[in-house]
């Protein structure tokens, strides 16, 4: 019996002092790891829309009905559904532009898009951020190939050639294609509406 | 020269992957570029040296029933801090080598290591053999990812080494699933044909 308890006890401690450990580690790396997320997110940025100074957080809550099809599924969790954009200004403070981040469930992962457009809601540069697709099909989505294919487009020929669109989908690859389009799609309706709103007032 | 020894075997004689199959499940995941390979490879050796040391220094203290859960506690916790720790220090290579460092915790070869050797031997040896071991994963991992991006992709290390025509439209079975397995099975059989020969 007691060597069980002496077993147990063993295994307690080797666990207590590597949690603890690890707690110490990620105390020490949590702030320069979110530190390193919104760079890398900001670099990305800067990468769709080139000329930009600084940018803008601006976000609107959608309503119940926009919520489908869904660029930004992960936050139906969080509560209120909202829809975040940058707003991008040059040294002089004048517009360059928006960006968003698209995001639809492909073929195998969720593909995310970092998406830059112009003032007047042409698309200027796209990037894959965020793909675990089939490598040698989807996976090809993140290749300049398939990002040129969208520059310059505006919102009524963002579809895959296969539904009627102007974007030429990868071989062999129409869902992670169409994932890419419809979610950019989406967020640039979402997009032009809220710019659309904003100038009303 | 014993030391010596447990740093070779792992190239051919005891080849984690083709020899002992252990670790096929990242195996086959990142096999589809070279690029990867050495990615893993190299990750999977750094870890594997340094659990191998954490399990020879810690071996008469751990008791022989409870010892698979306590390696696999050092594992995982070494494994984790090396990843916190490189994404807050070095995010460049975080990025190209992010995705498989929380693999290796499940990869096989170190607990096997940590168990068939590490926890028999003393701290030296059991680096040699973490050396060894890795740098053959890495080697077996470099030869199935060649063959699988060459046939399946016409590129190695994302140079274009076939001709253009080849690549429009490539043997897209190699890069994929199956390819990987196919692959790995004619080379398991080619080097067990090798070493049949080699004792006769």
């Amino acid at each position: 019996m007691s060597y069980f308890i002496k077993l147990g006890l063993v295994l307690l401690i080797i666990t207590a002092i590597a949690s603890g450990i690890l707690a110490y580690v990620n105390d020490l790396t949590k702030d320069k790891i979110a530190e390193n997320k919104v760079k890398a997110e900001e670099l990305a940025r800067i990468e769709v829309l080139p000329g930009t100074a600084k940018f803008d957080k601006q976000s609107v809550i959608l309503p119940p009905v926009q919520a489908e099809p869904n660029p930004l599924k992960k936050q139906v969790a969080e509560g209120p559904l909202e829809f975040v954009y940058y707003s991008g200004l040059d040294t002089e403070g004048n517009l360059t532009g928006y960006t968003f981040v698209a995001s639809q469930y492909g073929y195998s992962s969720e593909v995310k898009t970092m998406v830059g457009v112009d003032t007047a809601m042409n698309i200027i540069k796209i990037k894959v951020i965020e793909q675990a697709e089939t490598p040698g099909l989807g996976a090809n989505a993140a290749t300049d190939v398939f990002r040129q294919r969208f520059e310059k487009k505006q919102i009524s020929e963002l579809k895959v050639d296969k539904d009627g669109g102007e974007i030429v989908s990868l071989t062999g690859a129409t869902i992670t294609s169409r994932a890419v389009t419809n979610s950019i799609a989406a967020g640039l309706q979402i997009l032009t509406d809220a710019v659309g709103k904003e100038e009303e007032r | 020269m014993r030391l010596f020894q447990e740093f070779t075997k792992g190239f051919i004689k005891e080849n984690p992957v083709f020899i002992m199959a252990l670790g096929l499940c990242p195996t086959l995941a990142v096999t589809s570029s070279v690029q990867n390979a050495i990615g893993m490879g190299l990750a999977a050796t750094f870890v594997l040296v340094c659990s191998n040391i954490f399990i020879s220094l810690l071996k008469g203290l751990i008791p022989g029933k409870i010892r698979i859960p306590c390696f696999i506690v050092v594992i995982a916790s070494f494994v984790t801090i090396v990843d916190m720790v490189m994404y807050a220090y070095t995010p460049e290579i975080h990025k190209s080598l992010g995705l498989f460092i929380p693999l290796i915790v499940v990869n096989c070869i170190i607990l096997g290591r940590a168990e068939a050797f590490a926890s028999k031997n003393g701290v030296i040896p059991s680096i040699m053999d973490g050396l060894g071991m890795g740098l053959g994963f890495t080697l077996a991992l470099i030869v199935i990812a060649s063959i699988r991006e060459i046939l399946g992709a016409g590129q190695w290390l994302g140079m274009n080494v076939m001709p253009a025509a080849y690549i429009k439209s490539p043997m897209l079975i190699a890069i994929l699933a199956p390819g990987a397995f196919i692959i790995m099975g004619l080379l398991m059989g080619l080097i067990n044909q090798m070493k049949k020969k080699q004792g006769a």
